[in-house]
């Protein structure tokens, strides 16, 4: 139960990686960079891998994974198909497109931005503004251990700024391709957002992963929203099993900042999302949803750990499950209300449909709370279909298993209905009713 | 209604009331912890050699364990080689009727409202005193046999019936379950024992009540109850101990068991001294509290009401083993000034329709912490399990946490498992409705809390949940204004 059972040392591989790929890593020679990729380096391994007797990892088998030597993602090039079958938004719609990690200048496009709006690929970021990007990458989850890995070897991912009052209309993709190899891979991308004061941006995030080629992601995200600004963001992940995803968020917000996201990650070998943010300022609002579909093997996790630091402010979790096979599913979301965070109204439900009785779900909800003068609280269920509602189906002359993924669709769709954009949406709902046994049917029946 | 009232401006003017220390003559092993310790406190109580070895191999797995972390209290590292393992009224030796207690004792129980003798008669409840480390009198022993009911103090049951002790006793808490437990099964002093044969429905509540009294001590009791097939027993414990600046250690194991069609109700008021308005000392109580419905269609109901202690580490839990058992788990922790309570409840479906329920009511007040933790945990192989649980935390003032950690773990689709929790601060228009028709306001919160803890308190039976309802406004003190 002592501390030394929570984490393992890092297997010397990692060490051997760092020694050989530094020096072809962008920014390479310039001081503060190399220093702080030095320093994450050598926090990662002394922070360790965690095993499952960490308390964030209980549900979470990581060190299976993280412990498999990997090598740094080649570069790949992908037919257009490929990529475009992933796109959302509109004609006008700009999109970083990454494959195994690596930015994909051919299929990008971000020109036209308007002025105060500074979007970039991060090695175009490491050469025009080093020092911030040094600053973003030091300042970032000190404690965890991913985090620190990824800023010792991040060498892609997105730059987003926008100045205060700006507002991006038109939606910006970060679409990333996860193709994997014959041996095992990694990457690191990092997303940096600046939002300025009453800045506006909806972000779309799309994983897709085709291969079965063991690649191991490990993404992190770091988003600073201004008083008012408000940013939007709708996620869809789907790989196949040699994906593992480890996407990381960490948002601080303003006073009067507004978040909404709505996470789709309908399977991949292993998935897991974390969220942690703070609503540092008075009347933020962050509306956070999500739903996870496992089936087969796969393994889906979400932990969200929202922090209420001011007064007044506003949250609110909306996750979903079905848990197929031999899935597993976990969730851990937490409200942290601080001392002094008085007039605070959260509330957190996840709710639970476990399909098989081989597959399983984990649920963690928790609370911890020091202000007296809030409204907290929390629900969880888990359970099979309703008998009732299938009867009622039945009854109406459909087959069982149309009756069955009739209800499955009903309860999952309530989350995609929240993505904002329509045609990510619309492309998350088919992939969806793929996931469904006899989803494909609804549609040519014409019950949707 | 009127008599809730009544009951609380009855206290207004205590504060802790039970902490005044007997001055009773005792003989207590000195301070530190070995295996000679061991062999003598075994020694001391003429135990069996199997039991002395039971103790010592318990002690082996403690000494190898780490003390654990993860609950959510802080306090300095305790130096188990400063605590004395073995603390007893000095006595010739069991007194054979109730006359011959100690006078002293006898006084003690008299101050603390349960006179030994009057409750026997009063109230028809049979009662186990322990004394520190020993247990001083058990009543109504005669009449429960008559029934084939064994009610005494477990150094007894080792003694006359050693094969259901020995049968039983770890079956449901295991040597190396945990830490303390370990502790506990290494210096175990006394505790009661209770056995209800096939059949029998017990015709009185059955209860202990301990008392720790002397200093630099720590109390280690053992509880152990068996339900045979379809009998049916309702317990109830109590306790207290004296002011004290130090904190005092108490490590206890209660194991439950319930055989086919059997039923245990186990109520808990808990007491201890809780520390003064600073946090300064106040009993630790690290207590392990489990029951096995080992049988088809079984039932444990564990109901606590927690006021006391400085610190509170318990999650008194139900393994559903039998087909079509019961689990209940009724609780209300309420702390206030610098107390902390981590307290909640484990539930482990394992036999198929096995049904739980979980209502967890904690208040906080002053700078305390309250915390529920708690696991919902269904097994492949319970189909058509049911769990349903409601935490609700009422928080008074800002210094105060409440924290709701509960872990759902499913392994079988045709269950059914809800959660469910709130937390809110007392609500101004409750309080403005009572102060507007003549409550003070220290009355108006102890009145809306007893109704935030109904739930709970009507699972207690009578005699406990008026000294319930009492508790709860003593506690709540200080607490407003």
């Amino acid at each position: 139960m002592g501390a030394a059972t929570r984490r393992i040392d890092p297997p010397p591989f990692y060490g051997e990686l760092f020694a050989r790929e530094r020096t072809r890593l962008p920014g390479h020679g310039r001081a503060a960079l190399d220093r702080v990729r030095e320093e994450a380096f050598t926090r990662f391994l002394g922070l360790g891998l965690p095993t499952q007797k960490a308390e964030a990892w209980k549900y979470s088998p990581i060190t299976r994974l993280a412990n498999r030597e990997m090598a740094l993602a080649e570069p790949t090039v992908p037919g257009l198909e490929e990529v475009s079958a992933w796109f959302g938004g509109g004609p006008a719609t700009r999109r970083l497109i990454f494959v195994d990690g690596h930015l994909q200048p051919e299929f990008s496009h971000v020109g036209g931005l308007p002025a105060g709006v500074r979007v970039m690929g991060l090695a175009r970021a490491i050469e025009t503004i080093p020092e911030a990007v040094a600053e973003a990458l030091a300042g970032c989850d000190p404690e965890r251990a991913f985090s620190q890995l990824n800023a010792a070897l991040t060498r892609s991912g997105a730059w987003i700024e926008l100045a205060d009052g700006v507002a991006l209309e038109e939606p910006l993709q970060l679409l990333f391709l996860h193709r994997g190899g014959d041996s095992a891979v990694m990457t690191h991308p990092r997303i940096v957002i600046r939002l300025g004061r009453g800045a506006r941006l909806h972000l779309l995030e799309t994983h897709a992963g085709s291969g079965s080629g063991h690649c191991f992601v490990n993404l992190v995200g770091q988003a600073v929203l201004g008083d008012g600004a408000e940013l939007l963001c709708d996620r869809l992940q789907l790989g196949g099993s040699g994906l593992s995803l480890l996407a990381r968020g960490f948002l601080e917000m303003g006073a009067g900042a507004r978040l909404r996201a709505t996470t789709v990650a309908l399977g991949s070998g292993f998935l897991r999302n974390e969220i942690e943010l703070r609503l540092a300022g008075r009347e933020g609002e962050a509306i956070l949803s999500g739903l996870y579909m496992p089936r087969g093997e796969e393994h889906v996790d979400t932990l969200v750990r929202i922090h209420h630091e001011a007064e007044n402010c506003h949250s609110d979790q909306f996750y979903k499950g079905v848990v197929e096979d031999r899935a597993r599913a976990a969730f851990a979301g937490k409200i942290i209300v601080h001392r002094g965070a008085q007039k605070t109204n959260a509330y957190q439900a996840n709710n639970n449909l476990l399909l098989s009785d081989r597959a399983e779900v984990n649920s963690k909800p928790e609370l911890e709370i020091y202000a007296d003068d809030v409204k907290c609280s929390h629900g969880a269920t888990c359970g099979d279909l309703d008998p009732e509602a299938l009867f009622y189906l039945r009854a109406r002359g459909l087959a069982r298993e149309v009756a069955s993924s009739l209800l499955v669709y009903a309860f999952a769709n309530e989350v995609i209905e929240r993505m904002a954009d329509a045609r990510l949406q619309a492309l998350t709902r088919r992939a969806m009713l793929e996931r469904v046994p006899g989803g494909a049917a609804l549609e040519a029946e014409g019950l949707l | 209604m009127s008599s809730t009232i009544e009951t609380l401006k009855e206290h207004t003017s205590g504060e802790y009331k039970y902490g005044f220390m007997t001055a009773v003559e005792e003989e207590t092993t000195p301070p530190g912890l070995d295996e000679e310790v061991i062999r003598r406190i075994s020694a001391r109580k003429e135990e069996p050699e199997w039991l002395t070895e039971w103790r010592l191999a318990a002690y082996r797995r403690w000494r190898a364990m780490a003390e654990p972390d993860w609950q959510k209290v802080t306090y300095p590292p305790i130096d188990y080689q400063a605590i004395s393992y073995f603390a007893a009224p000095k006595q010739k030796e069991r007194p054979k009727s109730l006359d011959d207690i100690d006078p002293e004792i006898r006084r003690t129980y008299e101050k603390l409202g349960i006179p030994i003798r009057e409750q026997e008669i009063l109230a028809g409840v049979a009662v186990d005193y322990v004394f520190d480390s020993v247990s001083v009198a058990t009543t109504f022993k005669n009449k429960l046999a008559e029934l084939g009911i064994v009610f005494c103090s477990i150094s007894e049951a080792v003694r006359d019936h050693p094969e259901l002790v020995r049968e039983y006793l770890g079956s449901v808490v295991p040597q190396g379950d945990n830490f303390f437990a370990a502790l506990n099964s290494a210096v175990f002093t006394d505790g009661s024992f209770v056995y209800v044969p096939k059949g029998v429905r017990c015709p009185m509540e059955l209860s202990t009540y301990f008392r720790i009294n002397a200093a630099g001590t720590g109390q280690f009791e053992r509880t152990l109850i068996i339900a045979d097939e379809g009998s049916y027993v309702s317990y109830l414990e109590g306790c207290t101990a004296p002011m004290r600046d130090e904190n005092q250690l108490h490590a206890a194991v209660v194991e439950l068991i319930a055989l086919d069609d059997a039923e245990i109700k186990y109520s808990t008021v808990q007491n201890w001294y809780p520390g003064d308005r600073e946090g300064k000392g106040g009993i630790y109580n690290f207590v392990t509290k489990r029951g096995i419905c080992r049988g088809r269609r079984s039932k444990i109901s564990w109901t606590q009401v927690e006021t006391g202690s400085a610190i509170t580490w318990k999650y008194p839990s139900c393994i559903l083993q039998g087909d079509d058992s019961v689990g209940e788990f009724y609780s209300v922790a309420l702390t206030n000034n610098f107390q902390q309570a981590d307290t909640g409840t484990k539930m482990i479906h394992i036999g198929k329709r096995t049904r739980s329920r979980i209502v967890a009511k904690g208040i906080a007040a002053g700078r305390s912490d309250s915390t529920y933790r708690g696991l919902v945990r269904i097994l492949r192989g319970a189909t058509g399990a049911r769990n349903h649980t409601q935490c609700d935390s009422l928080l008074i003032g800002d210094r105060c946490g409440a924290h709701t950690v509960p872990y759902i773990e499913v392994r079988n689709r045709s269950a059914e498992v809800e959660h469910e929790a709130t937390t809110s601060k007392i609500s101004e228009d409750q309080l403005f409705y009572c102060r507007s028709r003549g409550f003070p306001e220290e009355d108006a919160v102890a009145l809306i809390v007893n109704g935030f803890c109904r739930e709970v308190m009507e699972e207690l039976p009578m005699e406990f949940a008026v000294e319930a309802r009492k508790l709860l406004g003593i506690s709540l003190e200080g607490s407003v204004g």
